[in-house]
């Protein structure tokens, strides 16, 4: 029987099967097959500042919960928001996000290592539980991206009603998402994680919307090279 | 649009939540007599009035108690279980 080594298998982004293969440019980031380029630079600047949308699915996650999450996360490093529905930014390339009063979700922004170094520790702990993390997740940038979101779900996005570090955990296209707003490169944008398997569906009612609102696809090349 | 108080969450739309019966303690099932523990089993309760029920916040997959008027369908508070002192912003 041939052998497999897991480690070597390339995954494919979960919105992938929503996206064009012959006319985005795709490359593996991080193991993930991902479309880097829909247009050319020119237009996908142009659409970032409208109303942008980039599937980062495949940034590095490492999800844990339980009675001792908080302190064996202390223990490693990583800094942790203070009240449940928060997030921080650690180490700079590192988003944590306190998605309960047990639970934590961490991102490895693009150069970041932390998810790498949490999952190489294999170390049992007693009520410390690793999640399994299979999102699909997106930026969404511009201008007009509050008059996106204001037609996806039912909660005020605003500045005022959002706060900076919040986190809201709501349904986003009648799907379960978390979502907060990010001042990425300086520019402010909305994140938004959902299970994989939506991940088509929402990439599809994103980019639906987004056309209609003068802007479009955008591929993560616009954010390795800022 | 109805809503519905997450206390863990706040004031969300009444889609985002999923009814999960009403809240019911067992009796001791050392002790209760078969009767008893068939009644809890199969038996329920249909008359309208305060009720203490369960309810599930589907996208952060939070469970906690609603005390709701099943007749005016007022809920008057919303806690996790076992803090029942915190009393929660009234739905609507």
């Amino acid at each position: 029987m041939q052998q497999y080594d897991v480690k070597s298998i390339i995954q494919t982004s979960p919105v992938a099967h929503a996206q064009p293969r012959e006319s985005a440019k795709w490359e593996v980031v991080n193991g993930m097959n991902t479309a880097v380029e829909f247009a050319s630079a020119t237009i996908e600047n142009a659409r970032k500042k409208v109303l942008g949308v980039a599937d980062v699915s495949c940034l590095a996650r490492y999800g844990v919960k339980g009675p001792n999450a908080t302190q064996w996360l202390l223990e490693r490093g990583i800094a942790i928001p203070t009240t449940p529905n928060s997030w921080t930014i650690c180490e700079q390339k590192t988003l944590v996000l306190r998605l309960g009063s047990s639970e934590f979700l961490i991102e490895d922004q693009l150069g970041g290592s932390a998810c790498s170094r949490l999952a190489s520790d294999t170390t049992r702990v007693a009520s410390v539980f690793k999640v399994p993390r299979a999102d699909a997740a997106f930026i969404v940038s511009g201008s007009e991206a509050l008059n996106l979101l204001s037609e996806l779900c039912s909660l005020d996005l605003r500045e005022k009603s959002l706060a900076a570090k919040d986190l809201i955990m709501t349904q986003v296209a009648g799907i379960s998402a978390t979502l907060i707003r990010q001042t990425l490169n300086g520019e402010p944008v909305y994140r938004i994680w959902c299970d994989g398997t939506y991940g088509p569906y929402m990439w599809e009612v994103l980019i639906e919307i987004a056309t209609e609102l003068g802007g479009g696809a955008v591929g993560l090349a616009q954010y390795q090279s800022s | 649009m109805k809503l519905l108080t997450c206390p863990m969450n706040g004031t969300r739309p009444l889609s985002e939540f999923v009814f999960g019966g009403e809240y019911r303690q067992a009796p001791d099932q050392d002790t209760c007599t078969d009767a008893q523990w068939a009644a809890f089993v199969h038996n329920r309760s249909g008359a309208p009035g305060d009720k203490k029920e369960w309810w599930y916040h589907s996208p952060s997959g939070t469970w906690f108690i609603a005390e709701r008027n099943t007749l005016t369908d007022k809920v008057t508070r919303t806690y996790l279980l076992g803090q029942n002192n915190t009393t929660q912003e009234e739905g609507k």
